[in-house]
């Protein structure tokens, strides 16, 4: 079997069936622990140093609490026989006799009994023997209610719960019980939301997380130690992608980089002159460019590709941003240093020009239920309108730069903007609270996560470092490889789950990393100038669209030879140049 | 040329002579006695909104320096250089800082500078 340091003779080593074989070398791909464990199974088991018996090809799993755990997956699985037999063949009980009657007790209703045998287990700790004893009266204090038994249910708390001396304030919410049970939706103890007693099965779980783990074991231990494994495998994986593929338990899960978009499926060739900014709408089916050319385009996304709906005209200065409402009906787009316009997006048509006096708008952001617009102006404040052009309010001193992003997290509380040149200022606008994200280096751009946790922020270094801004503000990762020197150049998050970072870069390179790993994973090439920004469809994990200096947008996708079309050229790219 | 990540500084600036650009304050003007081919330059702690050439080892007045050119990102013209490293001892504290060639920036009030007819062969100094 080609295997590695296993010295063992033939003889000591059991035959397998011709079945197993198969299994073996069916997606096995001599990866180390999972094919060789299958066979060791049949070895002669390892004596660790602490005299237990461990099994194993790294021995560090003790042969006597894996028998166990196999033995509750096969009595979870339904497989009684299976499991009984398996004690007996092994000599290794799953429970001790004594807990076998505490659990017969517990089901059983017999209070007084399981509290004995509780005692009479071996716990050491006495607040364990507490709180499980605690558990169990509540129990019995339950029933007694549920059968209208009051004088024994009071007597029970009384006699029997109180001088436990624990939980006291759980105790005076029991005894309000008794005065309103129809009342008593308990808030503070979620898991007792109405006054009747829960299950028996249910105290047994409760108890067994209480109990250690050597007295019971942990329902759906096996299960829980295999998904921690998959989990992390999967976590692992650097191309993973796609939703459909499957983890299989026979090898340890490893994509191929084909799931991720890295050809050219569409080049589309209308804007006159740079293409600044890059936005897929929340639901991935319209994607928004602004230019240098002072428009903005609306492009259609649907099955054929993706098509020009509208261009939209109007603003006097190039586009330094644009901004989808949150049902994706309207756009923002923002001017450098001038007017923020409101488009409708199934007509073209502009329903509002927001200006100040004398000033000029930087940037450009919602707010989640579409009622409130929010803007970052050249004096370096933020304002926040109506949708008909009334300037609500105005966060003054120093909150934005010129060249700041501007983002509201989708519960409306927070703005975020680059208040200096080395700091993102997070502004919870309900509580009036700040926080700064401070980084060594000047910050050039940022872009924020779907679930709002985290915030991709671009160093004039040309470092791309990820911030969890959740809780405390920590710096999580960072990305390098691309280049920035001179332009402000943009990066996203997408893919499966948001775990890809993308990003422009000046060389004209699309970049993509694998957030988790921070190991970059394609650097593609087609641009012809600098890529200015990127953006990957949130509705589709397979499609990235990156804008450069080069006037042209290209749509990345999987290669897949699916639909040829008319207009083809030779090479497989489609090319869009506005004309129907 | 896509779309310029430009700093904007506060106070008395020098800019760019060709396209205005900010470059550094005044108040970080670590020396005035410096000179470049082209006459007069200035010794800044921090310069902004440049882009930096290829290593390269020059010798120079006061010895052997480790520099890179620097380019105003807007219109690309060179304007002065940054010492990365310096061999001499004595010349370490002019690592990470950058000299500005007065010929090449607009100062504070605007005023430019025009090349001296006596210009040195070298460039460098601070101290002899």
């Amino acid at each position: 079997m080609g295997g590695v340091g296993d010295d063992e003779p033939a003889s000591k080593r059991m035959k397998l069936s011709s079945e197993e074989l198969r299994h073996l070398s069916n997606g096995s791909t001599l990866k180390e622990p999972i094919v060789r464990s299958t066979r060791d199974l049949m070895a002669r088991p390892l004596q660790s140093e602490g005299g237990e018996e461990v099994f194993g090809p790294k021995g560090i799993i003790k042969k006597v609490e894996f028998v166990r755990i196999i033995a509750k997956a096969l009595f979870s699985l339904g497989y009684v026989k299976s499991g009984a037999h398996l004690e007996e063949e092994s000599g290794i009980a799953l429970h001790s006799s004594l807990v076998n009657v505490f659990m017969k007790q517990i089901l059983e209703g017999d209070w007084e009994g399981s509290v004995v045998t509780l005692n009479n287990i071996g716990l050491t700790d006495e607040m364990t023997i507490k709180s499980a004893c605690f558990l169990i009266l509540e129990q019995k204090y339950f029933e007694f209610l549920d059968e209208e038994k009051v004088t024994d249910a009071l007597k029970t708390l009384r006699t029997e719960i109180s001088p436990l001396c624990i939980n006291d304030s759980r105790v005076r919410e029991l005894s309000l019980f008794i005065v309103s049970p129809s009342r008593c939706f308990s808030v503070q103890s979620p898991k007792q939301d109405t006054s009747r007693a829960r299950s028996r099965t249910k105290l047994l779980e409760e108890l067994q997380k209480l109990l250690p783990p050597t007295v019971m074991v942990p329902e759906r231990r096996l299960e829980h130690l295999v998904e921690q494994a998959l989990v992390l495998q999967r976590d692992a994986c650097m191309f993973h992608n796609s939703l459909y593929k499957e983890i299989s338990l026979y090898a340890d899960h490893q994509c191929a980089r084909d799931q991720i978009p890295s050809y050219a499926l569409q080049i589309l060739q209308v804007h006159t002159d740079e293409i600044w900014s890059l936005q897929f709408s929340h639901n991935g089916k319209y994607l928004a460019s602004s230019s240098n050319d002072c428009s903005t385009i609306i492009w259609e996304v649907d099955a054929n590709g993706v098509s020009l709906k509208h261009k939209l005209s109007g603003h006097q200065k190039p586009l330094s941003s644009v901004s989808w409402s949150p049902n994706d009906h309207q756009l923002l787009t923002c001017g450098v240093e001038e007017v923020v316009r409101r488009w409708d997006v199934s007509s073209g048509e502009c329903l509002h020009v927001y200006k100040k006096a004398g000033l000029g708008m930087v940037s450009c952001g919602w707010s989640p239920d579409g009622n409130w617009i929010f803007s970052g102006v050249n004096d370096k404040s933020i304002s926040m309108w109506e949708l008909d052009g009334k300037e609500l309010e105005c966060w003054k001193g120093q909150r934005t730069l010129k060249i700041s992003d501007l983002e509201i997290t989708s519960d409306g509380k927070h703005i975020i903007s680059i208040c200096r040149e080395t700091a993102i200022l997070l502004l919870d606008r309900e509580a009036k609270v700040e926080r700064f994200i401070e980084e060594d280096q000047t910050i050039t751009s940022f872009s924020l996560s779907r679930d709002n946790r985290f915030l991709l922020v671009n160093l004039l270094n040309q470092e791309i470092h990820l911030w969890s801004i959740e809780g405390d503000l920590k710096l999580v990762s960072k990305y390098r490889g691309h280049k920035r020197t001179r332009l402000i150049i943009k990066s996203c998050f997408g893919g499966l789950k948001e775990a890809f970072i993308a990003s422009g870069s000046e060389d004209s390179l699309v970049y993509i990393w694998h957030r988790g790993t921070g190991e970059l994973i394609e650097a593609l090439p087609g641009h012809s100038g600098a890529v200015n920004c990127v953006s990957w469809s949130p509705a589709n994990p397979h499609m990235l669209a990156s804008a450069s200096d080069d006037r042209t947008i290209r749509i990345w996708g999987l290669n897949k030879p699916s639909t040829k079309k008319k207009d083809t050229h030779s090479n497989g790219i489609h090319h869009c140049n506005g004309s129907t | 040329m896509g779309r310029l990540f430009v700093v904007n500084l506060e106070g008395k600036v020098y800019s760019c002579k060709h396209c205005k650009i900010h470059l550094a304050l005044v108040d970080d003007i670590v020396s005035k006695s410096f000179q470049s081919r082209h006459g007069k330059a200035y010794l800044f702690s921090k310069v902004v909104n440049v882009s930096a050439g290829e290593k390269e080892d020059r010798m120079m007045m006061t010895g052997l320096h480790t520099v890179v050119d620097i380019f105003c990102i807007g219109c690309g013209s060179i304007v002065g250089w940054k010492y990365e490293f310096a061999h001499e001892k004595g010349q370490k504290y002019k690592e990470g800082k950058s000299v500005l060639e007065r010929f090449k920036v607009s100062g504070p009030d605007g005023s430019h500078y025009w090349v001296s007819h006596e210009t040195h062969g070298g460039s460098d100094a601070d101290d002899v």
